[in-house]
């Protein structure tokens, strides 16, 4: 019998209406306000302009939990860590790791797209989402989705809020998939030596094998070294599910080359790497392009340049200090070079996201993103004053 | 805004009817426009019974350029149209009320498949399961499998974000597109999302996917594939009661096994499968079977199955069967696939419902439904996707006779009304269409609707594109005053 797990915890509620109030009182005098979780990314140093913060700090909390559903429902404010204290109660999580620490709120989470290595298997945040309460610009209170795991009812405003990083609206509660704790989860890493063709030969074996890991990140030299796993670059790989699937997939793996299982923690450690960077690129191509470049990537290691790649997704991040950056490119004015740096490392048509940049690098290198007539329409219909989170994307 | 005021000329009266064919036949050729009412005759409905509408005329572009000129040639006339698919739909969504239905399915054109990376290009009117087929002989998957893989197109997939038994385990197709080219209702072409599957900005293709034909017509879709499961195992379980079976589902579940597919049948269903030219072998005294389906690696699998076989006997299951080879998985799988085919030998309509329930509802949401059944008189057939608690309960009757067509509307809307009491969906996978459009208002507030229109404004300003269709008109707080918003049918 469905069994209402009792409200764990109540963070002191901000409420929808206070979210509503500020909004409308700021729609009057035109005071634009900076949307903020609990201010661990912010606004990765994107150029804000903004009056006031609206803080959803506060407002945190289960609004309901039915672990026989694997749905969690939640207020905006609360962090990924009570998320996964509440549900590993009942031996559940939300497979759901962006880079940083777990301090991050959800609906920062959401806003953001944020996501890490789980996303090879779980999906996006995107994926994850089943609905979500929001108030847009003009302080109407607005629902999309709905809290059942599949649901095509109306046109997808969870979607739309997701990655636009408060733009549209201000996430006020979301509706999110769980999934139950796989009996067995163990992380292998893998050293990697050797040449460049023997690399690119281990990648291409790994993807033809016979293995779902939860999660498989290359590791250049530098980060490998910062998690204390070895000078040279390395390949870490999470996989879960029953004993003997995983079993079987170790053993797959050990036909091909020698592993070693490593901390759980690992993860996390890898995670929070990034929590010190002023910089943080991620650009996409397609895997296969990935296998080729990446075996190059990781041995040409630079100095202070920490970077992952996922080959499932085909997803490089690079992140690093200005100061690296500009040893490594060798220019004087190390605020252009991340431009270099990624023109030179983009292979074939692929996508560069900038994470987070230093202020004053982002009028430089971030192109406006949502200068398309289809975005400016939908940022102006449910922003019409212009309040939430100007510049954050461009203009 | 001030509308500039136009002298009654003739280069203002709407185009007649012939004359539209006309241009429209410069476009595509002759053939692939129909006009004459006796023609148009097959275009009058979808999947949906007892709705009819009939179309003014129906074009069909063969190419991408000839859809782009189409689209264009009724924005520069201000007209109305629908875009179709295959016609499957369950919704209504693909009809047309005397305006010009555009029919993508020659658009069938497989553009590029890039096995290495796993991924492939299509145009809208490529059939799913062609899709698979051609994918197929390099052990690749297109993972959304909606039972009419066989009639139904990407094109329409897309537009209804259409989900099928195995989405249970790998999500609906908003999971598994990675792009689109898009043709808005103003004849402009934007590109969606991006093939490499990460993109800045704001996700149109999520707003895109599952928006009905209300926001234009897809040119082509770029889809992940999959690698294909090294084990597939399927399990039918069949038990004397409902109940044991619904509490069967809620138990996987729970127990953290995430199935390929769980699908329901109840004895009613079974009987019917049985009877026809789809019989699986299902046992007929059974009161309701579990197809419960397994992938991934040989060893997992194996494992899992032993747990889901114990878990439906503790259950109360009678027999749990594995299927011994695919001869065996298709035949089980036939029946499943078939059952609303089935139903044609009960009466000549079938009405279905596709509302969601949270999951651990599943056994008191069907025993409200036997409930409303017995209250109306009226034998209601459940056949569902139960992993993910989408309800499908069908009533076969005969549209033409009016008690009865009442009995069933009034038993319908009850279930859908308990559905929604229990905090589920009103749909799950058909779409709203024309059929769901009155649930709309209980489900959403008025300030939520309003932002569907609104976002639909964006993509549609002149509402041309399936008007009338997903969000009720009156819930759209601008659209009133809007004087272009009056469209013009008249041809």
């Amino acid at each position: 019998m469905a069994r209402r797990a009792r409200r764990p915890f109540a963070g002191e509620h901000v409420s929808t209406e206070a979210v509503v109030s500020a909004i409308k009182e700021s729609g009057s005098n035109r005071t634009p306000l900076r949307i903020a979780g609990r201010s661990t990314w912010l606004d990765a140093g994107r150029p804000v302009r903004a009056d006031k913060t609206l803080s959803l700090r506060d407002d945190s909390g289960v609004v309901s939990y039915v672990p026989g559903d694997l749905t969690l429902t939640v207020r905006a404010g609360t962090t990924l860590d009570e998320i996964g204290r509440v549900t590993g109660e009942h031996d559940q999580w939300l497979p759901l790791d962006p880079y940083g620490s777990n301090d991050g709120t959800i609906g920062a989470t959401i806003a953001t797209a944020s996501a890490g290595p789980l996303a090879s298997s779980f999906g996006f945040p995107r994926d994850l989402l089943l609905g979500l309460e929001f108030v847009n610009g003009r302080g109407d209170v607005v629902r999309g989705g709905g809290k059942v795991v599949k649901n095509v009812a109306g046109f997808d405003l969870s979607r739309l809020l997701t990655g636009s990083w408060g733009t549209l609206g201000v996430i006020t509660e979301v509706t999110l998939r769980l999934y139950a704790r796989p009996k067995v989860d163990r992380t292998f890493v893998v050293k990697l030596r050797g040449t460049e063709k023997q690399v690119t030969g281990l990648l291409r074996a790994f993807r033809g094998a016979p293995i779902a890991p939860f999660a498989m990140e290359l590791l250049n030299a530098t980060s490998a070294r910062a998690l204390s796993l070895d000078d040279n670059p390395v390949c870490l790989i999470r996989l879960g599910g029953n004993a003997a699937a995983v079993d079987a997939q170790i053993k797959a793996i050990a036909t091909v080359v020698k592993v070693d299982e490593v901390a759980d923690a690992m993860w996390s450690q890898l995670r929070n790497l990034e929590n010190g960077a002023d910089d943080t690129i991620r650009i996409a191509a397609l895997p296969v392009q990935f296998v080729a470049t990446s075996a190059a990537m990781l041995k040409d290691e630079m100095p202070g340049i920490f970077s992952y790649v996922n080959i499932h997704r085909g997803v490089m991040r690079i992140f690093t200090s200005p100061q690296a950056l500009t040893v490594a490119a060798g220019i004087p004015d190390g605020r252009t070079s991340v431009d270099l740096r990624v023109s030179s490392e983009n292979p074939g048509e692929g996508v560069v996201v900038y994470e987070k940049l230093p202020a004053e690098v982002w009028p430089i290198v971030s192109p406006t993103v949502i200068s398309d007539s289809l975005s400016q329409g939908i940022k102006k219909a449910y922003d019409p004053h212009g309040i939430l989170n100007p510049g954050i994307l461009g203009d | 805004m001030t509308q500039p005021t136009r002298a009654p000329t003739l280069a203002h009266t709407p185009p007649t009817r012939s004359a539209i064919a006309e241009r429209l036949a410069e476009i595509v050729g002759e053939r692939h426009v129909l006009s004459r009412p006796s023609e148009l005759l097959v275009y009058n409905s979808d999947g949906l019974p007892g709705y009819r509408r009939q179309p003014r005329l129906a074009v069909f572009p063969g190419t991408r350029e000839e859809t782009i000129a189409v689209v264009r040639l009724l924005a520069d006339e201000g007209l109305p149209f629908v875009p179709r698919g295959a016609g499957t739909g369950l919704s209504g969504g693909a009809l047309a009320d005397d305006i010009v239905v555009i029919g993508l399915h020659r658009l069938k054109k497989i553009i590029s498949l890039d096995v290495e990376n796993r991924r492939a290009t299509v145009e809208p009117g490529v059939v799913n399961l062609r899709l698979n087929k051609h994918v197929a002989p390099h052990s690749l998957l297109y993972a959304p499998d909606p039972s009419s893989e066989a009639a139904c197109t990407i094109g329409g997939n897309v537009a209804e974000n259409a989900g099928g038994p195995h989405c249970l385990k790998y999500g609906v197709t908003l999971n598994h597109v990675l792009a689109m080219t898009v043709v808005l209702p103003s004849g402009e072409v934007v590109e969606l999302g991006s093939k490499v599957g990460e993109r800045d900005g704001y996700d149109l293709r999520g707003a895109f996917i599952g928006s009905e034909g209300c926001f234009g017509l897809a040119l082509d879709i770029t889809v992940k594939l999959m690698v294909k499961p090294q084990t597939v195992r399927t399990l039918l379980a069949d038990f004397t009661s409902v109940d044991q079976a619904a509490h069967v589902t809620s138990a996987i579940i729970a127990s953290g096994i995430v199935p390929a597919a769980l699908e329901f049948m109840d004895g009613p269903t079974i009987r019917v499968v049985e009877d026809s030219i789809y019989a699986a072998g299902y046992p007929r005294d059974a009161e309701a079977i579990l197809l419960i389906e397994l992938d991934g690696l040989d060893a997992g699998v194996s494992a899992d199955l032993e747990a889901v076989r114990r878990i439906c006997l503790d259950g109360g299951a009678r027999n749990v069967k594995v299927a011994r080879d695919d001869a065996e998985r298709m035949k089980l799988w036939q029946g499943r696939k078939k059952a609303f085919g089935a139903m044609g030998r009960l009466a000549p309509h079938l009405i279905v419902q596709d509302a969601v329930i949270p999951r651990t509802r599943l056994p008191d949401i069907l025993a409200t439904i036997r409930a409303i059944s017995e209250k109306y008189g009226v034998v209601v057939c459940n056949v569902f996707h139960a992993g993910d608690g989408n309800l499908h309960p069908n009533i076969a009757y005969s549209a033409d006779d009016p008690a009865e067509s009442e009995r069933v509307h009034k038993a319908m809307t009850e279930i859908m009304r308990a559905c929604i009491d229990a905090g589920g969906s009103i749909t799950g996978e058909h779409g709203v269409g024309l059929d769901k459009m009155g649930y709309m208002e209980s489900i959403f507030s008025e300030s939520s609707l309003n932002a569907m229109c609104e976002l639909r404004a964006v993509f549609d300003p002149e509402r041309r594109s399936n008007p009338g269709k997903v969000v009720p008109v009156h819930a759209c707080k601008e659209w009133h005053a809007v004087p272009g918003g009056r469209l013009r049918v008249s041809m």
